[in-house]
């Protein structure tokens, strides 16, 4: 998630899953406004606990399959009737039969690629980007809660953490 | 509620359906031609169709136990119950193979002795194309599978009882189970040959068993899922719930895309390659049966796509359930049009007023004749009429009949299966 730049989040590192849904459970109970969770893995369940609406991006793909089916078609049609028509095999100039397979995979093509990159750009990745990570090892084996210290005070946050048995608190500004 | 008790007034709408169909089935009987064609090839339709459902049952049981697969353990009682028609299906496909020997019908060209000895290509094709073929491998293949049928539902049924963590019975399961894959994977489509496309006897599709198996097996997910949500309804199968369902939806929407890919490689290569003993096959459908061949496709591709695209329409007990009855209708009407358009050939040849005769006719008459026969309405050839859905309707009652008895003889969520508490907490999303 891109987020405005220098905030100063104080973070929880957490050993097993099991504990850090335990913990985001709790914080939403108390109210806690958490800034951001990380995991190294998809954590299953924990989307309904966040209030995380359902992605978009299968909704983008779908309009991005649209266009390359009208592409592949609209294309070959015009193609092989207007622009130079050619007879294959005594078959007829349009013939939709054999323009299907073609459509079928700009289809596959158009929807992969577009969703891939409509991925990178909302997640501000792409070749040369340098991303804050707030600790290495929540892409390896720590599970991690942030909080916007201007949201939460550090010694809520700190006794938070503690009784939820974080391994680790530390504070960074990203 | 883990023992379901055939409710008296199912039995009766159950036993009412299939008063119908035996209604119907005479009604057609009555009204038809010598040979009894038109009964004769909806006795043969609905019991293929049943039949297949049934073994499609049993082949998922097989590969859901090989592959380790634990999200169906809660409903596998319904697999089990619907793969237990086997031997039912054996008795109705055996009528068909006695109707061979004893000419009640004229379904297949190949059955008619004299018409083999004039035919080159039906005589090449004779040392499979036989009667005996046909009449032991139904008994043998079917009866093989009815057997391992039988095999996998005593072994859950003993797991029931005694089964405890050494899990032996579920290891035996895995045994047969990967016994019945391959068996089942060959002599499958042997008996589709024999069945259904050999109505066509000249023709032949190796694509075809893929094809019309993927048809079976949609229609298989598609009652799945209704004789579930029926039962829920009921009161029954409380572990089964909407993250179940949605996986059934996946099937139906992944196997109805399959059906599709299957029916347009064997549609498109033949089109393509353009050899007219290959051809005569669409031909003929796309000229006399214009609407079943493309409402094929619609029905069974676009309505199945479209609407089970989403993810909450594929958890929604209406939407699935509705597509659900379109599918398996579909996949009816696609047997039909496998059967139909060949065996009213057949019909008409051994009837002495078929195409071929038009042929020999030197005058130019004869063949506008011809033209005028091959585009006449003929009723439950043609469009499924009253008498096809209500033979249907007939079938479909027994085939729920027997499933039901078998259901109720057993507890409905299996107890000791090693993968039943990770079927009861299955989740998707």
């Amino acid at each position: 998630m891109s987020k405005n730049n220098h905030t100063e989040v104080i973070y929880g590192l957490y050993n097993d899953e099991e504990d850090l849904l335990r913990a985001v459970k709790l914080a939403k109970k108390d109210h806690l406004e958490i800034y951001d969770v990380y995991t190294p893995f998809p954590v299953h369940g924990l989307d309904p606990i966040l209030g995380l609406e359902e992605s978009r991006l299968h909704q983008a793909g779908f309009i991005y399959g649209a266009l390359g089916t009208l592409t592949a078609f609209l294309g070959m049609s015009w193609v092989f009737t207007k622009d130079w028509p050619n007879i294959f095999g005594g078959k007829p100039y349009w013939s939709v039969p054999a323009f299907i397979p073609i459509t079928f995979e700009l289809t596959v093509l158009f929807a992969a690629v577009g969703m891939t990159v409509t991925f990178y750009v909302i997640n501000g990745l792409g070749p040369g980007v340098v991303n804050n990570h707030l600790d290495d090892r929540i892409t390896d084996d720590k599970f991690c809660i942030a909080f916007d210290k201007s949201a939460v005070n550090s010694d809520k946050a700190e006794a938070f953490f503690s009784t939820t048995g974080a391994e680790e608190v530390n504070s960074k500004t990203i | 509620m883990n023992q379901y008790t055939f409710a008296s007034s199912h039995r009766n709408v159950l036993l009412g359906a299939i008063g119908l169909g035996i209604v119907c089935l005479i009604l057609t009987w009555m009204g038809d031609d010598a040979y009894h064609t038109r009964f004769w090839t909806n006795f043969l339709h609905n019991s293929v169709f049943f039949t297949m459902i049934s073994a499609m049952a049993l082949f998922f049981i097989a590969a859901c136990v090989t592959a380790y697969a634990g999200w169906h353990t809660t409903f596998k009682r319904v697999w089990e119950a619907y793969s237990i028609f086997l031997i039912v299906g054996l008795v109705l496909l055996a009528i068909v193979g006695l109707g061979n020997y004893f000419h009640w019908h004229h379904l297949y060209h190949w059955a008619d002795d004299a018409g083999v000895e004039a035919d080159p290509i039906l005589k090449g094709k004779s040392s499979f194309l036989n009667k005996n073929w046909y009449m032991l491998g139904t008994i043998i293949f079917v009866g093989a599978w009815a057997f391992f049928a039988h095999k996998l539902r005593s072994l859950s049924l003993e797991e029931d009882l005694v089964g405890n963590s050494s899990f032996k019975q579920h290891k035996s399961m895995r045994f047969w189970a990967a016994i019945v894959l391959p068996i089942f994977g060959f002599t499958s489509a042997a008996m589709i040959w024999q069945w259904v496309m050999s109505v066509d006897a000249h023709w032949y599709s190796t694509l075809f068993a893929w094809y019309s198996t993927a048809s079976a097996f949609v229609s298989m997910i598609a009652l799945t899922i209704l004789l579930i949500i029926f039962l829920k309804n009921k009161g029954y199968f409380t572990v089964v719930n909407d993250n179940h369902i949605h996986d059934l939806g996946k099937f139906l929407f992944a196997i109805s895309i399959f059906w599709t890919y299957l029916w347009f490689s064997q549609f498109m290569l033949i089109w393509y390659a353009n050899i007219g003993e290959e051809t005569i096959y669409f031909r003929e459908r796309y000229d006399n049966y214009p609407y079943l061949f493309f409402g094929n496709l619609i029905i069974n591709f676009l309505v199945p796509f479209f609407i089970l695209m989403r993810n909450d329409t594929k958890r929604k007990f209406g939407s699935v359930s509705f597509v659900a009855i379109i599918v398996l209708l579909g996949h009816w009407v696609d047997y039909f049009l496998m059967i139909k358009p060949g065996a009213l050939i057949n019909r008409n040849h051994a009837l002495g007023h078929g195409h071929e005769e038009h042929g020999a006719d030197a005058a130019g008459h004869g063949a506008e004749h011809a033209v005028a026969h091959s585009s006449e309405f003929v009723a439950g050839f043609t469009m499924p009429g009253l008498l096809e859905l209500g033979t249907f309707i007939g079938f479909l009652g027994l085939f729920l009949y027997v499933a039901l008895t078998v259901l109720s003889k057993s507890a409905l969520v299996p107890k000791n299966d090693p993968y039943l508490d990770e079927s009861i907490h299955h989740h998707v999303i």
